[in-house]
C-alpha cells in the first residue's frame, strides 16, 4: 500500500456515557455505509454478549470496517473501533483510543456531559485525537441541545459550529457525522517503509483459531502467513490468517499501514497476546515497541468459592476457560477454614468482578459464593520484610506489623452544585481528602479528591448515586499508596472466627463498623435451630456482639384436599434454599452475609432520611 | 376406601386463600354436580379400583369428604345426588361423611335450596347420611373476619355451631387461623377459651400462611396490614397446646385436636393408644397415614400408589372432559418407592403418635431403619425425633420445627 492509500483511511472511536446512544449511532453508521443491511441488523449489533446487552455496556471492544464514498466522490475506508465505557476498563479505553486519529463524542441532549465521558475526552486529547462532538437524542421531549452544545463549548473548548446535533434513533444528523469524519479526522501517518508494528487494542479467544488479536497497523505491512512476535511477552507465532471485520471476519492477503483488522494467532490464551502489546514481524522485527504497554493489573480482590465444595474442579475449569478471554482476570487457589477450597481472584474493579461472577454462574452453571472485595496492602513487618496482602485473613499478627500501606485513588466527581455538601459528607466519611473544586458552569462542579481504594470498593458508588439522586458521575484513577493506621476486624460466628468475613478497616472506625456489621449479619443469617452468637473482634478484644435467636416454629400449613404434591414442593423448595447456603461449622450462612460489608452505611443513611 | 370430592365454588374469595375455587359461578353448580356424579360412575368402572387395592390394612373407617371451595353452597338434593353416586365406591352406612361448611352461606335462606335456615339445612344433611361437619370459623373477631373477606360474623358462626348440634351432628370440627392481622396472644387465648366451651369435639388450628397472588399478600406487601411476627405465632401455637389440653382436647396431629364427647361412637383410634373413642377426622388420618384415596371434581387430588394425580382445575376443561367420557386428569405424578417412603414419613410424622414401624413396613415393604436409619439418628441427636417401642415421633421441639424434620426425608 502506498502513502496515498493511507489518506483514504479514517480510524475513529466513539466516546459516550452509558445510555447516551453509542450503540444506536454505531448501528446507523453501519446501515448508512451498507456494511450491514437493515434486514441483517440485529438490535445492538456490536454488543454480542448477553451480559453486555443486559447491563447496557460494552465490555469487549470491536472494530468494523466501513466503505464510504464522501460527497466529493472520494472513496474512503472508515474503521470504527468500539471501546468500553466503564471506568473499570480505563486501560482498554486508552488502547482503543491510541489506535485512532479521531473520536466522536456523543452526549445525550437531555443529560449533558458526565464525569466518565469527560475523563475519556481528556484521554483522547492526550492522544491528539480530533474530537467531533455530537449532541444526540435531540428528538427526546426533555432535550435541550443548545444548552448541552454550550456546555461542550465551555468545557472542552470546541466551537459551536463544529458540534453536530443528531438523533441516531431517527437518523437525523447521521450523514453529517459521516462527512465530518472524512473532513475533520486526519488520516493515519504511519511509516510505510519501516519494519511493521501493530498495536493490539483487544482480543478474543476462538476455540478453533486460538486468540484473535484486534490490531491497528501503525507502521509497515503484515503479509498473510507471516511469523509474528509479540514484543511485550516475547511470544512468536505463525499467523493462521489475517483480515478485517465487515463486521464478520474477512481474510485478506495483507494488512497495510494505517489499517485496522485482526490477526488469528492460534495462541491458547489471551495472556500471551495482551492488550497494549506491539506485534511485529519475526523476520524483520521493529527496534522498539509502541509506547504505553502495561500488563493488566487487578485492583480489587475477592475469594470465589463453590457453594457445593465438590464443584471446586468445575470452578477451576471455568476460570481457566474465562481467563482465555480475559487477560485482566487473575486467580490462584486458596483455602479458607470456613469455606473450604476456592480461588483468590483479582479484578479491574467491581463491575469486572460482577461480570466474572455472573458469567461463571450463567455460562458454567456454578453456584458461587463471593467474599467481600478487598484491595492489595503492602505490609512492612518489624523484621524489615515487605509482604503483599490481598486477603484480610492473611494479615500478619499485629505484633509483627511495623506499618501498612494501602492503594489510593484520585477521584473526579461531576455533580450539580446543590449536592456539594452531600459529596463532602460522603467522601470525608470514607477517609477522602479534598483536592480541588472547579465550576464547569453555574450549576455544575467538578470535585477532585484522594481516597483510599478500600473505601471505594465498599458501596461508594451506590452511596454517591443515592445521595445525589443519580446526578453525580464518577471517574477514578490509581495514584499511589499511603500509610494508614489499619487493623483487621474479625467476625466470630458461634464462637468461631470465620476467616471469610474478616475485614481490614481503619482503627478509628473499627468499633462502629464492627457493631454495624454484626447487626447486619444478625438480620441476614436466618434463624438456626439453636442460638447463634455473633461477635466482632479486633485482635483478642470483642468490640460488638449480637445474638441470632433460635428458630421457634416452622410447620407446614393446611393440607388442601390431599394435595401432597404441593406440600412436597414446599418442602423441596425449603431444602433447595438450604443448599444455597454455606455450612460454616453447623451454622448455615447465606451468600448475602459474605457481602454484608458492601451495604454497611445504608442503614445509617436511611435513618438520616 | 377414602374419597375426596372437591366443590370449587365460593360466593366470594377469601383474601388469604390460594386454593382452587371461583366466585360467582354458582349458576353452574347443577351442571357441575352432574359431572361429579358422572366421574364417580366412571371410576366405578375402573379396573384398578374394582380390584380393591384401595382398602387399607388399618382400622380406619371408609370416608367421604366434601371439601372446597364451599360445599355448603350445595343444596341437600345436590349433596344427595353426589352421595348416591359415591355409594357405589364407598359403603355409606359405615362411612365417615364430612361436609365443609361456611357459616356465611348458611345465614338466611340457604343458597338456592328450599331450606329456610341453617338448622333445616343441617337436618337435611343428617338425613342424607352426612355425619361430620367442618365449619370454617377462622376468627371470632368481626373486623378481622372482614379483612379476611369472610361472609359471616362471629355471632353467626356461633349460631351455626348451635344449629349443627341441635340438628344432631356429633362430630363437629371448627377451623381457626392464628397469626392473623393484628392478632395478639391475648386475643388468641380468649378465642381458645371461648371455643373450648362450645359443644364441639374437634378443632383444626392453622398458622396463617401468606400465599403469593392473594389479596392479603398484596395488602401486607403494601404495608396496609400487619401480621404478628415469628415469635408471636410460635407463642400462639404453644398457647393452643396448653389451653386445649386443659379443656380436654387431645392433640393428635400437628394442627388438629379432638376430644371425646358423649354420643360419639366410633371404632377405636387405630393405634389403640388412646383409651376412649376419639372423634378424629378419619379422612385426614388417611392422608397422614399415606394410604390410597380418590379425588374427584375439578382440582381434586388422588393418590393410588404408584402415582398421585390432580384433576383439571379449570371448570370448563373439567366439564368438557367428563362430558366426553375422558378422565378429567391434568397432572399425573409417578411415585418411586423412595417417594412413597419419604411421603409416608413426612405425612405420618404429623401425627403425634408418629409413624409406627409396622405401618411403614406394611406400606413401603421395607424396614424404616433400612431406609432412614442414619437420618433418624441425626434427627434424634438434634432432639427433634424420639423412638418409642413401636414408632418414631416428633419431640415437643420437633413439633414446633416440623418442616426441618420433614425436609430431611426428601
Amino acid at each position: 500500500m502506498h502513502e496515498q492509500d493511507q489518506n483514504r483511511i479514517r480510524n475513529f472511536s466513539i466516546i459516550a456515557h452509558i445510555d447516551h446512544g453509542k450503540t444506536t449511532l454505531s448501528d446507523r453508521l453501519l446501515e448508512l455505509t451498507d456494511t450491514i443491511s437493515e434486514r441483517e441488523r440485529r438490535e445492538q449489533l456490536l454488543d454480542a454478549m448477553d451480559l453486555e446487552r443486559e447491563k447496557g455496556i460494552t465490555i469487549k471492544a470491536k472494530a468494523v470496517r466501513m466503505n464510504y464514498t464522501a460527497q466529493d466522490g472520494t472513496p474512503c475506508i472508515l474503521n470504527l473501533i468500539d471501546c468500553p465505557g466503564h471506568v473499570d476498563f480505563t486501560y482498554e479505553v486508552s488502547r482503543a483510543l491510541a489506535a485512532c486519529e479521531g473520536a466522536l463524542l456523543v452526549v445525550d441532549a437531555a443529560q449533558g456531559i458526565e464525569a466518565q465521558t469527560l475523563a475519556n475526552v481528556y484521554m483522547a486529547m492526550e492522544h491528539d485525537l480530533t474530537i467531533i462532538p455530537v449532541v444526540n437524542k435531540i428528538d427526546l421531549p426533555g432535550a435541550h441541545p443548545e444548552q448541552v452544545a454550550q456546555e461542550i463549548e465551555d468545557i472542552i473548548g470546541i466551537e459551536r459550529e463544529h458540534i453536530i446535533l443528531a438523533s441516531a434513533k431517527e437518523g437525523t444528523g447521521v450523514p453529517a457525522i459521516l462527512e465530518a469524519i472524512v473532513r475533520l479526522i486526519p488520516p493515519p501517518r504511519g511509516q510505510v517503509h519501516q519494519p511493521a508494528r501493530a498495536l493490539i487494542f483487544d482480543s478474543h479467544y476462538d476455540a478453533y483459531r486460538g486468540v484473535i488479536a484486534y490490531v491497528r497497523v501503525v507502521d509497515g505491512l503484515f503479509p498473510s502467513g507471516s511469523r509474528v512476535r509479540m514484543m511485550g511477552t516475547g511470544v512468536e507465532v505463525e499467523t493462521l490468517d489475517l483480515g478485517v471485520f465487515r463486521p464478520a471476519m474477512m481474510p485478506l492477503n495483507q494488512l497495510a499501514t494505517g489499517e485496522v483488522g485482526y490477526i488469528a494467532t492460534g495462541l491458547k490464551s489471551v495472556d500471551e497476546c495482551q492488550v497494549g502489546d506491539t506485534v511485529t514481524l519475526a523476520a524483520q522485527p521493529a527496534s522498539s515497541p509502541l509506547p504505553g504497554y502495561r500488563p493488566a493489573k487487578p485492583m480489587v480482590f475477592a475469594g470465589l468459592y463453590p457453594i457445593d465444595s465438590n464443584a471446586y474442579g468445575e470452578l477451576r475449569e471455568a476460570l481457566d476457560r474465562l481467563k482465555l478471554n480475559d487477560a485482566a482476570l487473575s486467580y490462584q487457589a486458596e483455602s479458607s477454614s470456613a469455606l473450604g477450597f476456592g480461588f483468590r481472584c483479582g479484578f479491574l474493579g467491581l463491575l469486572h468482578m460482577e461480570i466474572v461472577r455472573e458469567r461463571l454462574e450463567r455460562e458454567y452453571g456454578l453456584d458461587l459464593l463471593i467474599t467481600a472485595p478487598s484491595v492489595e496492602y503492602q505490609v512492612l513487618r518489624t523484621d524489615g520484610e515487605i509482604v503483599t496482602v490481598d486477603n484480610p485473613a492473611d494479615m500478619p499478627d499485629p505484633g509483627v506489623i511495623a506499618s501498612i500501606e494501602e492503594p489510593v485513588m484520585q477521584i473526579s466527581i461531576i455533580v450539580p452544585s446543590r449536592y456539594i455538601g452531600q459529596i463532602m459528607d460522603l467522601v470525608t466519611g470514607k477517609r477522602g481528602a479534598f483536592e480541588t473544586m472547579e465550576y464547569l458552569d453555574p450549576q455544575r462542579v467538578l470535585l477532585k479528591y484522594k481516597i483510599p481504594l478500600a473505601e471505594m470498593v465498599i458501596d461508594f458508588y451506590d452511596q454517591l448515586k443515592s445521595r445525589t439522586q443519580g446526578y453525580a458521575s464518577l471517574d477514578y484513577a490509581l495514584t499511589g499508596t499511603q500509610e494508614s493506621d489499619l487493623v483487621k476486624l474479625d467476625i466470630l460466628v458461634a464462637g468461631q472466627p470465620v476467616d471469610a468475613l474478616s475485614l481490614i478497616v481503619h482503627r478509628q472506625s473499627a468499633y462502629a463498623q464492627g457493631r454495624e456489621l454484626v447487626e447486619k449479619l444478625r438480620k441476614l443469617i436466618p434463624r438456626q435451630m439453636f442460638e447463634v452468637p455473633l461477635q466482632a473482634a479486633v485482635g483478642s478484644k470483642i468490640i460488638a456482639r449480637e445474638t441470632i435467636r433460635a428458630m421457634r416454629k416452622d410447620v407446614l400449613s393446611k393440607c388442601y384436599g390431599g394435595d401432597v404434591t404441593r406440600k412436597r414442593k414446599l418442602l423441596e423448595k425449603q431444602r433447595e434454599g438450604k443448599k444455597r447456603m454455606k455450612m460454616v461449622g453447623n451454622v448455615e450462612i447465606p451468600q448475602e452475609a459474605f457481602m454484608a460489608i458492601l451495604s454497611l452505611g445504608e442503614a445509617k443513611e436511611k435513618e438520616k432520611k | 376406601m377414602h374419597l375426596y370430592i372437591h366443590i370449587p365454588f365460593c360466593r366470594r374469595r377469601c383474601t388469604y386463600c390460594g386454593f382452587c375455587s371461583s366466585a360467582g359461578l354458582e349458576h353452574r353448580l347443577d351442571a357441575y354436580v352432574r359431572a361429579v356424579c358422572a366421574e364417580l360412575a366412571a371410576l366405578r368402572e375402573d379396573v384398578r379400583i374394582q380390584t380393591g387395592r384401595l382398602s387399607s390394612s388399618l382400622d380406619l373407617r371408609p370416608t367421604i369428604f366434601l371439601g372446597g371451595g364451599t360445599p355448603s353452597l350445595l343444596s341437600p338434593a345436590q349433596v344427595g345426588a353426589i352421595l348416591q353416586a359415591a355409594s357405589a365406591l364407598v359403603p355409606l352406612e359405615q362411612a365417615e361423611i364430612t361436609l365443609e361448611a361456611n357459616p356465611g352461606t348458611l345465614m338466611g335462606p340457604v343458597g338456592r335450596s328450599p331450606c329456610a335456615t341453617s338448622l333445616a339445612y343441617f337436618r337435611s344433611l343428617r338425613t342424607l347420611g352426612v355425619n361430620r361437619l367442618s365449619l370454617g370459623v377462622q376468627s371470632l373477631h368481626d373486623p378481622t373476619l372482614r379483612i379476611l373477606g369472610r361472609l359471616h360474623t362471629a355471632a353467626e358462626a356461633r349460631q351455626c355451631v348451635d344449629d349443627a348440634s341441635r340438628a344432631g351432628f356429633q362430630a363437629i370440627n371448627l377451623d381457626f387461623i392464628f397469626g392473623l392481622p393484628g392478632q395478639t396472644c391475648a386475643d388468641w387465648a380468649t378465642t381458645l377459651d371461648t371455643v373450648a366451651a362450645w359443644d364441639i369435639n374437634h378443632l383444626s388450628l392453622y398458622s396463617l400462611i401468606l400465599e403469593e397472588h392473594t389479596a392479603l399478600f398484596a395488602q401486607v406487601m403494601r404495608g396496609e396490614v400487619d401480621l404478628p411476627d415469628h415469635d408471636t405465632t410460635a407463642a400462639m401455637y404453644e398457647l393452643a397446646m396448653e389451653r386445649l389440653a386443659g379443656a380436654g382436647f387431645v392433640h393428635y396431629e400437628l394442627s388438629n385436636w379432638a376430644r371425646a364427647s358423649r354420643g360419639y361412637l366410633s371404632p377405636r383410634w387405630p393405634s389403640g393408644e388412646i383409651e376412649v373413642p376419639l372423634p378424629v377426622c378419619h379422612h385426614n388420618v388417611a392422608y397422614w397415614l399415606n394410604v390410597d384415596y380418590l379425588g374427584v371434581g375439578a382440582g381434586g387430588h388422588g393418590h393410588i400408589y404408584p402415582e398421585r394425580y390432580a384433576n383439571l382445575t379449570d371448570l370448563d376443561a373439567y366439564l368438557a372432559a367428563v362430558q366426553q367420557g375422558r378422565r378429567p386428569v391434568e397432572v399425573v405424578t409417578p411415585l418411586s418407592p423412595s417417594d412413597l417412603a419419604a411421603e409416608t414419613m413426612f405425612m405420618g410424622l404429623r401425627l403425634v403418635e408418629g409413624v409406627r414401624f409396622a405401618h411403614f413396613r406394611c406400606r413401603c415393604g421395607v424396614e424404616m431403619e433400612a431406609v432412614y436409619g442414619e437420618v433418624l439418628r441425626e434427627l434424634e441427636g438434634l432432639g427433634l425425633l424420639e423412638r418409642t417401642t413401636d414408632a418414631v415421633r416428633l419431640t415437643n421441639r420437633g413439633r414446633m420445627l416440623g418442616n426441618q424434620v420433614f425436609a430431611s426425608f426428601l
